[in-house]
């Protein structure tokens, strides 16, 4: 097999190879992150933990259930442990530093969650210190908070009657193992803020956004959903308890068609570098007519010819889409830090990755075939007729 | 006397153009013998170009027998003809037809990738086709480095790289002037004289078809008459 003819009919037409892998890096950059911004999006829903219910109002997220009903949900048989989790909805000196805050029960916080782990401060800190806050390492490196650091959050929901900001201590900093937690929150005591409402020293709803209910081991997750429904049917506040995946699918359907439109954008680049990517495969092919024809005269056979074309192919896009795949994962670190607002789950995964470059082939198969086919059909002296 | 190197018998070679059929070759017998230089001569139509094919193994009889070196190549399929061109054959066609991309050992070198060669010696057999034809200097260049006489000693060192019996040229002076010409037909006859090659060669033109021993005509798909040269004329004045 002249393997080297491969390369050297790549760099034959520099110019035209080097365009044609270009385009191939770019379209695979973008599907690449294309697909990071939906797999940031949906991380929510793939890693929900499947032991978990969201207990919230059946009217809207936006209603407040009642402190009460934390008590009546624990009593519900299969309910292991409860947690509250309501949103704070605060931002740090300026609006456009926006980030998750959440106010939970810090003595069943851990419980709840066990994939949170604490990487800095001292785990048990966050329930002894009544403004203590944990935060995900996501805002260490955005902010450069550090465990001690005080840090004001200005409140839209939770008003303050001094007017001023709330300050939370940093206690500890964590990390997620799985996607369904970011790593850019910010978890304070909810105690903290029902005092600071009961006293007067703030205004705001009383209640709690949602319950977060760990299900006890072997408990059926349907016959709790609905025992827990049924409770509260004549009030005060009717309840809707769903999966915890079901829950962050609620934030992604929010989105409307955005991960459908941004599949669609990647499908439709992936269709036009096809047409550019098969457009230089058939010009080679046509290029490479007497060149097979030699090949073939000299005793290289029908199969020979076929992979010619077919690994310059497969070559071409194989090295634009590795390089499209490589740019996509250097760019990475930069993207998070910037959608860290947005997406704060965007990453390139090994799949993206494997999708990426698998694409890229796939793409080098279907461009090469038809030249391949041609050239190992061809005959030889109609590939050396002086006209050819 | 032995067994002839080809042996055709009742050779007949068909194509269709424009929905009428045009038999290139109408029943054709024919006997070469090993260590000869062949001219085939004739007017365009002839079906000198075709019979050279038929030898090549590069196309296939409608019907007779062509057989090579005790070898029928009508029975063969297109995958054992590739082969068999591999180790048989060597071509020199009138345009030359090296690979631009490669540098002149590495065209000589192509066929015998098809050998159980190592690398090395694959690069010295290459390298010692071309100091056969006098381009060992240009080893390193490629096709659009060398004049056209030099590409076609490039074309010669690729047909002697694997040692063939057989060396088949279409018109391989054609589209050279007239002393090249006469340079790259003095190779020719170096290889038939000094290596026993077989040549058999295809040409419109006289001075060359003087070169060969035996000079083969024919005329409208027929064999004609055959003129043996016992001994080939001088290169001609340039």
């Amino acid at each position: 097999m002249p393997w080297h003819l491969i390369a050297r009919n790549l760099l034959a037409h520099p110019v035209r190879t080097l365009l044609t892998a270009s385009s191939l890096v770019i379209a695979v950059f973008l599907i690449c992150t294309l697909r990071s911004l939906v797999v940031g999006l949906t991380a929510g829903v793939e890693g929900a933990a499947s032991n978990r219910l969201v207990v919230q109002s059946a009217v809207s997220l936006f209603v407040d259930l009642p402190l009460a009903y934390q008590g009546k949900v624990a009593q519900v048989p299969g309910v292991r442990q409860t947690c509250k989790f309501q949103w704070f909805g605060g931002y740090y000196q300026d609006p456009s530093n926006f980030f998750a805050q959440f106010g939970v029960d810090a003595d069943r916080f851990y419980e709840s969650y066990p994939e949170v782990e604490v990487l800095e401060g001292d785990p048990a800190a966050f329930l002894a210190t009544r403004a203590g806050c944990l935060i995900g390492r996501d805002l260490t490196r955005r902010y450069g908070w550090k465990v001690g650091d005080r840090v004001p959050i200005k409140p839209t929901i939770f008003q303050r009657a001094d007017g001023g900001a709330w300050e939370f201590e940093v206690v500890g900093i964590y990390r997620s193992r799985t996607s369904n937690v970011d790593d850019a929150t910010l978890f304070f005591q909810h105690d903290y803020l029902r005092e600071a409402l009961e006293q007067g020293a703030a205004s705001g709803p009383p209640g709690v956004g949602v319950y977060m209910v760990t299900l006890a081991p072997g408990a059926d997750l349907v016959a709790v959903s609905r025992e827990i429904d049924v409770l509260f049917e004549n009030g005060p506040q009717r309840v809707q308890t769903t999966t915890e995946a079901e829950f962050q699918r609620q934030f992604v359907s929010m989105l409307g068609g955005v991960p459908t439109l941004l599949g669609s954008i990647g499908g439709g680049v992936l269709f036009a570098i096809l047409l550019a990517v098969l457009n230089t495969m058939l010009m080679a092919g046509r290029e490479r007519t007497r060149d097979l024809g030699i090949i073939k005269a000299l005793g290289f056979g029908d199969g020979v010819a076929f992979a010619l074309l077919m690994l310059e192919s497969l070559l071409l896009c194989g090295v634009g889409g590795a390089i499209g795949v490589g740019l996509s994962l250097l760019s990475a670190p930069a993207f998070r830090q910037g959608l860290s607002q947005m997406v704060p789950g965007y990453a390139v995964t090994d799949e993206t990755a494997a999708l990426g470059l698998g694409l890229s082939l796939l793409l080098g198969v279907i461009a090469g075939a038809a030249p391949a086919w041609r050239a190992g059909r061809l005959r030889v002296i109609q590939a050396l007729r002086p006209e050819a | 006397m032995g067994e002839p190197l080809i042996r055709l018998r009742g050779v007949v070679r068909a194509y269709t153009r424009g929905g009428e059929t045009i038999k290139a070759l109408a029943g054709f017998d024919l006997d070469l013998e090993e260590g000869g230089f062949y001219a085939l001569m004739g007017p365009s139509g002839s079906g000198k170009t075709t019979l050279l094919n038929l030898l090549g193994g590069l196309d296939k009889a409608d019907a007779g027998q062509v057989v090579v070196d005790g070898q029928d190549l009508t029975a063969m399929g297109n995958a054992d003809l590739a082969r068999w061109r591999a180790d048989h054959v060597g071509f020199v066609f009138q345009g030359f037809n090296l690979l631009p991309v490669l540098t002149a050992v590495q065209n000589v070198e192509l066929p015998l990738l098809l050998t159980p060669l190592p690398r090395s010696k694959r690069r010295e057999h290459a390298l010692y086709a071309l100091k056969l034809v006098g381009l060992e200097d240009r080893a390193h260049h490629r096709p659009r480095e060398l004049s056209g006489g030099q590409e076609q000693r490039v074309a010669i060192a690729r047909a002697l790289a694997t040692d063939p019996k057989l060396i088949l040229a279409d018109e391989p002076t054609g589209d050279l002037d007239r002393a090249t010409a006469d340079q790259v037909l003095e190779l020719l006859v170096r290889l038939n004289r000094e290596f026993n090659k077989t040549i058999i060669m295809v040409t419109h033109d006289p001075l060359a078809a003087a070169r060969a021993r035996t000079v083969v005509h024919l005329d409208k798909g027929l064999l004609g008459r055959i003129e043996q040269q016992d001994a080939a004329a001088p290169a001609a004045e340039a």
